[in-house]
């Protein structure tokens, strides 16, 4: 346990080792006596010159009479942020590959296809006579246009205005 | 862990209303702060008395404190600032003319003027504080002593004396910890038999 607090106050400690260690230091008064040591001696050895008794005790009592502290935490913060940040870099990456994907579609390529959709395939289907008075009368209702279908719910109509 | 983010865990714990974890800030930086703090007042208790408003002004100011810079250059700037304050309330002039940041504060190297801080009483104790120390090391052994001293006098990483040392980083972590433990061994009878102040 010592060598781990030599160890954390050399920054030298894994994160999740050093959040179990500092709730021992704080708590146990061995272990808080050790992290004052170590700390003195290290002070000792770059200030040999200035070198005073220990304030904590002083600044501790006077602690008594303020009232807590407390702050939004940080770490709150710190995730909306990352998860804000996510998802606007999820959606500039799919904004990136859907242009990426449109940029591979050449101009070139388009008439290409639309001739290879033009290309007429013969068809073999043979209409029964019975049915050519039916699909003639109703010609104007088939959707298979190139309206798509819009064609058979237009009427034209015409307007002379000499005529009442 | 990097020291700044083992400070900025402790802060955070504070800011959740922690505050046993504002002691350990506090053993940590005290002499530092301190030592910075008597550079614009003179009077040994008065630099000690302006060095616990420092800490309790930055226990004050810690749910604004966001991180953004590290910690020790905070509490240094709210250090300077309380003592320039104590200062101008005695209407004295601070003892410098000229501009001091935090960051210059840290290499700060100015022993004659240092001694004065401590107060008569405790200047035997810091004294015999000090020799336990350095005849402690001295009585490491090389390796030990070594590791230790390009730890804490000249700050290397664990990687870097490891390199030096020409020895595994788990090598490196063992001596270090040895030689803390050696010397921390010989400092506690002192520590402990020292009357009224504790060190």
């Amino acid at each position: 346990m010592k060598q781990e607090i030599s160890v954390l106050m050399d920054g030298e400690l894994f994160e999740d080792e050093a959040g179990s260690l500092l709730n021992r230091i704080e708590h146990g008064s061995e272990l808080h006596r050790d992290w004052e040591i170590y700390h003195l001696i290290g002070d000792v050895l770059r200030q040999p010159d200035h070198i005073h008794s220990d304030l904590s005790a002083k600044v501790r009592e006077r602690m008594r009479d303020e009232p807590t502290v407390l702050a939004p935490r940080v770490h709150a913060v710190k995730q909306k942020m990352r998860t804000f940040a996510l998802s606007a870099a999820a959606s500039l990456s799919a904004v990136g590959v859907v242009a990426w994907m449109s940029m591979q579609i050449s101009p070139e390529a388009a008439p290409n296809m639309a001739m290879q959709q033009n290309v007429a395939r013969p068809v073999n289907v043979k209409i029964q006579p019975k049915s050519n008075d039916y699909l003639m009368a109703h010609q104007e209702f088939s959707p298979s246009t190139d309206m798509n279908g819009g064609a058979s719910y237009i009427r034209t109509v015409s307007y002379r205005p000499d005529e009442k | 862990m990097a020291d700044r983010e083992v400070d900025q865990q402790l802060v955070e714990r504070v800011q959740r209303g922690d505050k046993h974890a504002f002691d350990l800030l506090v053993s940590k930086y005290q002499r530092k702060l301190g030592r910075l703090i008597s550079r614009f007042v003179r009077d040994p208790a008065e630099a000690e008395d302006v060095t616990q408003d420092a800490f309790i002004k930055a226990y004050r100011a810690l749910p604004g404190f966001r991180g953004e810079s590290a910690f020790y250059t905070w509490l240094y700037r709210i250090g300077i600032n309380t003592a320039k304050n104590h200062l101008l309330a005695n209407k004295r002039r601070t003892p410098t003319n000229t501009p001091f940041d935090a960051e210059e504060a840290e290499s700060f190297e100015d022993a004659g003027l240092l001694r004065e801080v401590n107060t008569p009483e405790n200047e035997l104790m810091s004294k015999q504080v000090v020799d336990v120390v350095q005849a402690s090391l001295q009585q490491l052994p090389e390796d030990l002593r070594s590791a230790l001293t390009l730890r804490e006098i000249e700050g290397l990483s664990y990687e870097e004396i490891a390199s030096v040392m020409n020895c595994p980083i788990g090598t490196v972590r063992s001596r270090i910890f040895r030689a803390r433990e050696a010397v921390a061994e010989n400092l506690r009878p002192l520590l402990e038999t020292s009357k009224g102040n504790r060190w």
